[in-house]
């Protein structure tokens, strides 16, 4: 999957899936969702992670469309009132909207996910003007989630062994009882780790507000800068044509 | 040439740039290096939750800390990049409840200014006010994006509100989001306030120091 996106500079990819996100949110409901959906699918499977992607979309789209199509159902307006269980033609478009605009969106930044680094991500916007700071604490939160995550077992299997009761037979206050002493030590841990790392920050004279210099930069080819403005240029259109249609809507209103 | 000439002809050469630190900085170093492990702790705190089967989330504690420990501002970025950072290692859902993470960071940043976190009770009500106004901004965006209904217990939680009130989808929404919400923040300001309690005075220090 990353082979196919390590061609392109990562912020074209972004700037597509932005575009998509927003087309979805502003084309004609359902339709514009739905094809949205699709070629972001079509690509994610293209580019080896379509399994990941649809997973990702179902997980949010499926169970919002199934307890929306349940709630107009259980509880229909005023007019369909009288046939309760059965939701009317609309709320299921409603429904349908939603869900289908959602998965367009989580598909087409789910490529991204999928197909970018991270890492890779922060490197080329960092080349675009995001300040060193903020690259800094991208790249590092990313790092330190790993032994967070590691520090966290650890301290559950310390207190477990210690006999600190854990699990659904100790009742609610005692869980809660037990929460300061498995999550105490672990936070407590990571803030005085975060001095240590003040201190090597310091040491190494670290300028947040410095222009950092890649070692191996990016390339950004001209073809990937031109399609970028043409996708900025589409959304700035889009988006013009759907406040103009909101105005003339509230024109005929009014 | 002899070595008089070669000195006298010799130009100073500047080999590294000096170190200047810029006069006022957005955030401290010290706070630069605790917001990634903020970060985690909003992630790994999940591992503890189901381990103990808690009904609540704990995904706010690192972001509440920092607010406490560095001020509003490092409280509100806490709470973009950690929301961004779980966009990218979870679902992209999170992107979209980022303001949400700001507003966390902002009250609790006014909060531990203001001397809340200095007891118990005074660290419960502002978990309770957090709480509120999270759950409003919250419920804003799942009512605009996902039609007051979220794939999770809140969603099952706005029906039966629904149901059993008989109001309407988004006041449901934001009823529900309140409920989990005043559950969930108390306890993460609690613990923040046990936390504050543990440090070493060292620590502490050094946080009011930058923050002076």
């Amino acid at each position: 999957m990353s082979a196919a996106l390590d061609r392109w500079n990562p912020i074209t990819p972004l700037a597509v899936a932005v575009a998509m996100v927003v087309a979805a949110f502003a084309g004609p409901q359902p339709w514009t969702a739905a094809l949205v959906l699709a070629i972001a699918l079509a690509a994610a499977y293209a580019f080896g992670a379509g399994g990941r992607v649809l997973r990702l979309a179902a997980l949010v789209a499926l169970p919002t469309f199934a307890l929306l199509v349940l709630l107009a159902a259980a509880f229909p307006d005023a007019p369909a009132a009288h046939r309760r269980w059965v939701p009317t033609e609309a709320a299921v478009m409603d429904a349908l909207a939603i869900a289908l605009r959602l998965g367009a969106a989580i598909a087409s930044l789910g490529v991204v996910i999928a197909g970018v680094p991270p890492r890779r991500l922060t490197r080329a916007l960092a080349a675009r003007g995001l300040p060193a700071w903020a690259a800094y604490l991208v790249i590092a939160s990313l790092e330190a989630v790993p032994d967070a995550r590691r520090g966290a077992d650890e301290v559950l299997d310390a207190q477990r062994c210690r006999g600190v009761a854990v699990g659904r037979g100790t009742g609610l206050r005692g869980r809660l009882r037990a929460l300061p002493a498995l999550a105490g030590p672990l936070v407590v841990g990571l803030v005085v780790e975060s001095e240590e790392r003040a201190l090597a920050l310091d040491a190494r004279g670290f300028d947040p507000r410095a222009r950092r210099t890649a070692l191996v930069p990016i390339a950004d080819a001209r073809g990937e800068r031109w399609l970028r403005a043409a996708i900025w240029l589409a959304l700035v259109v889009l988006l013009g044509w759907r406040l103009v249609a909101l105005v003339r809507s509230f024109t005929i209103a009014a | 040439m002899g070595m008089a000439a070669v000195v006298r002809s010799a130009r100073p050469v500047v080999c590294y740039r000096p170190v200047t630190l810029p006069a006022s900085r957005p955030l401290s170093t010290l706070a630069l290096a605790l917001i990634p492990r903020a970060v985690a702790l909003n992630l790994a705190l999940g591992a503890v939750v189901g381990a103990l089967k808690l009904p609540v989330y704990l995904d706010s504690v690192g972001t509440i800390l920092v607010a406490v420990l560095a001020g509003p501002w490092a409280g509100i970025v806490t709470g973009i990049v950690s929301n961004s950072v779980l966009g990218l290692l979870v679902s992209p859902t999170l992107f979209a409840f980022i303001p949400v993470t700001v507003v966390i960071g902002a009250l609790a940043g006014v909060a531990g200014r203001l001397g809340a976190f200095r007891t118990l009770a005074g660290s419960l009500a502002a978990g309770l006010v957090i709480g509120i106004a999270a759950a409003l901004a919250s419920a804003v965006i799942v009512i605009a994006l996902m039609g007051g209904l979220t794939a999770s217990g809140t969603g099952l939680l706005t029906i039966a509100i629904r149901a059993t009130f008989g109001v309407s989808v988004t006041s449901a929404a934001k009823i529900a989001a309140v409920v989990t919400d005043a559950m969930d923040k108390p306890l993460s300001c609690a613990l923040v306030y046990l936390v504050l309690e543990r440090l070493p005075r060292r620590i502490t220090a050094r946080f009011r120091g930058a923050a002076a």
